[in-house]
């Protein structure tokens, strides 16, 4: 898929330009504003971006009307309120899996277990300065959050009280292996409405490969021996497939398919870029394969649109709504800011991959979030203070990407992103000729 | 040359020919005679093919060639509608005496003859007020269509026909709420946006107490009438070194610290 990777190479950060097959179109990178051109317009942005005269492209755009007030400016948000937390239930975990960030569920560190107290304290944080009508994100991650149940269900019922009370609406979510849901989770779940995901890297031997119980055992029949009672009942929870690409499940479609026909809500792939040991992370070679794959299932799912089909690709579903809205954002995510994570003994990280790790130490849930870190981390995060990304048509779309992955293993995946993006793009373009009816009005 | 905004931020970025989003009715928060956002009465200043009159009233400020002998006239009759009216009630012991003359909001009296004659050639008649009695004279003149036609497909556009009013001309001749009009307009004429009796209260004895918004101080509590002269209130010039300092929100009927 080299060919994508060329097409979408960054050429100016001005201005992107996608040849989607059923039109000439236009990628204002500020603002995320999409635009049909013809062809005389397209051949002089075309022309000025491959003689790099910046200026030229500046006062095109200005003759064309397309120049506006910056959307995205340098500020970083000031003391943004948090409005979801992932509590790190259990910091452990009964699978081996030798790529994860988590290092065997314990980040490093002796197994341990949230106590009722943190979590319950937790709570009333994520609730502190929340007004009526507000939302607020309760999740459970690990390790294997399922470990330690008690506390998870305590936790959702302080949340759920606390939110009737003030009038919150309070969304829950989990990810968990799997391989412990009972059929007790399932109520559970679908009385509180859970987004639960599951991690699943593949059908059958390519998981258990990846994915082991800690004897070496696979995982795979275990988690669909699991799993099926809770897609069968799924009404108001949503259970989801998340599957980590390494090298060894570059096989997507397969995977996709497989998960759809067993009635996940949707399913999602995340390359893996970084790994504690270096184990299973992705190379520009396989990138490039996944991005294949990436295409073909999109290809899948473009045709089911338009075939008026439910296709639940997550990655192609979330870029379509997103390209649709014009999402521009400084940040990949919502980590360190709106977002935070909490270790089972109480201290606030940037997300639940920052857990024990010191670059991500954002305060503890005695005394709150350190704002002083806190400012410096955005402050340092924004993506106009990243490089390559400053000049990086996809910049907004993308936010710098994941900041857990960069700080450890710099940005090896942008050729990934931007074809993935570019290819969006395109699908979007056409999506909105042969389906408008796909896409929400105003929305 | 073709530029069509496809997804929702560029659809919202667009902007349509025609006035800027801030003299769109829609976003007006007060009244538009004259108004904050836009003064509408502008729009009538060249409803006439070859003079120009004043916004406010039908004085003819400027004509073309033959017609310049009209200007300082004043236009009272369009076709069969008066603009110019002589306003009759009651005053003092009279139940009908005469008020005066009055001028009648463009945008109401003309509208039909807009809608039935745009484009054709009406009488009408001007007032000389230089000429003892009053002398009238009628001229035919064209009335100009209100909105634009597409040069392409000839078609009627929703837009105001450059030819009637100008860029700029439409936010000329704006309120200054903060420095003059909220002086000006008491007694509730900005109901929306300009307070008055403020900081209620009712007594035992029935009638209530409170402050007049110009008020300097609260205290007593005691209406009084607006007036720029009284030295207990804000006075116009007051208003123009400092505004912001002396006029207070009002909140739930009181001031807001």
């Amino acid at each position: 898929m080299t060919e994508l990777f060329e097409l979408s190479a960054p050429r100016s950060a001005q201005a992107h330009l996608v040849d989607s097959g059923g039109g000439l179109h236009l990628l204002v990178p500020d603002g995320s504003r999409l635009y049909d051109v013809d062809a005389a317009i397209y051949a002089q942005l075309d022309r000025l971006q491959r003689t790099g005269d910046e200026d030229q492209l500046r006062e095109l755009l200005q003759r064309l009307g397309l120049d506006a007030p910056r959307y995205v400016d340098d500020a970083a948000p000031e003391e943004p309120p948090v409005r979801a937390l992932s509590l790190a239930v259990a910091q452990k975990c009964n699978l081996g899996c030798t790529y994860c960030y988590a290092q065997g569920g314990s980040f490093g560190g002796p197994a341990t277990s949230m106590e009722l107290r943190t979590a319950l304290a937790s709570v009333d944080l994520l609730f502190g300065d929340v007004a009526a009508g507000e939302r607020v994100n309760l999740s459970f991650l690990g390790g294997e959050p399922l470990m330690n149940r008690p506390v998870i269900h305590a936790a959702t019922d302080r949340a759920r009280t606390i939110a009737a009370e003030r009038g919150v609406d309070v969304t829950f979510s989990i990810t968990t292996n799997g391989t412990q849901l009972t059929a007790d989770d399932g109520e559970f779940f679908e009385e509180h409405g859970f987004a639960v995901t599951v991690s699943l890297d593949g059908a059958g031997a390519v998981h258990d490969r990846l994915r082991p119980f800690r004897s070496g055992r696979g995982s795979f029949d275990r988690v669909i021996e699991r799993v099926t009672p809770l897609l069968e009942r799924q009404r108001r929870m949503q259970v989801s497939a998340r599957v980590t690409v390494t090298p060894e499940n570059l096989e997507l479609k397969e995977t996709l398919d497989a998960f759809v026909a067993l009635g996940f809500h949707s399913v999602g792939f995340s390359p893996l870029l970084r790994s504690p040991n270096g184990n299973h992370e992705l190379g520009s070679t396989e990138l490039a394969t996944m991005l294949d794959g990436m295409v073909s299932c999109g290809a899948e799912f473009e045709r089911q649109v338009v075939a008026g089909e439910r296709y639940p690709f997550a990655n192609a579903v979330n870029a379509m709504r997103e390209i649709h809205r014009g999402t521009h954002r400084p940040y990949p995510c919502g980590a360190g800011a709106g977002y935070l994570g909490v270790s089972a003994s109480g201290e606030l990280a940037a997300c639940h991959r920052f857990v024990g790790d010191d670059d991500g130490a954002l305060g503890d849930i005695t005394d709150g979030v350190d704002r002083e870190r806190q400012a410096r981390w955005l402050r340092e995060r924004h993506v106009h203070r990243q490089e390559p990304c400053r000049s990086c048509w996809a910049r907004y779309m993308c936010g710098g990407g994941c900041h857990h992955e960069v700080i450890a293993r710099g940005r090896p995946a942008c050729d990934y992103i931007r074809g993935w993006l570019h290819w969006c793009l395109g699908a979007y373009a056409r999506l909105t000729e042969r389906r408008p009816d796909y896409f929400p009005a105003g929305s | 040359m073709s530029i069509e905004p496809k997804n929702v931020t560029a659809q919202l970025h667009h902007r349509a020919t025609g006035n800027p989003p801030s003299t769109l009715p829609d976003a007006a928060i007060s009244n538009c005679f004259p108004g904050l956002e836009f003064d509408f009465r502008n729009v009538w200043r060249r409803l006439f093919e070859g003079i120009e009159v004043h916004e406010a009233n039908g004085f003819v400020v400027r004509a073309e060639g033959e017609l310049q002998r009209l200007e300082g006239r004043y236009l009272v009759q369009v076709a069969d509608t008066p603009v110019l009216l002589d306003v009759r009630g009651p005053a003092g012991t009279q139940e009908d005496a005469s008020l005066g003359s009055t001028f009648i909001e463009w945008s109401n009296a003309i509208a039909d003859v807009l809608r039935t004659s745009a484009g054709q050639l009406v009488p009408c008649q001007f007032l000389d007020p230089d000429t003892d009695p009053q002398a009238v004279e009628t001229v035919e003149l064209r009335i100009r269509p209100l909105f634009a036609r597409s040069e392409v497909t000839d078609e009627q556009l929703p837009l105001i026909d450059e030819v009637m009013v100008q860029p700029g001309e439409l936010t000329q001749s704006l309120c200054s709420p903060w420095q003059n009009d909220y002086r000006e307009c008491g007694c509730y004429y900005w109901a929306a946006s300009r307070p008055d009796y403020v900081n209620v209260e009712s007594t035992e004895q029935g009638p209530s107490v409170g402050n007049n918004w110009m008020a300097r101080q609260r205290e007593p509590k005691q209406y009084e009438p607006d007036s720029p002269t009284n030295p207990r209130q804000i006075s116009y010039e007051d208003l123009f070194r400092d505004w912001q300092g002396l006029l207070r929100f009002i909140v739930g009927g009181r001031d807001y610290d």
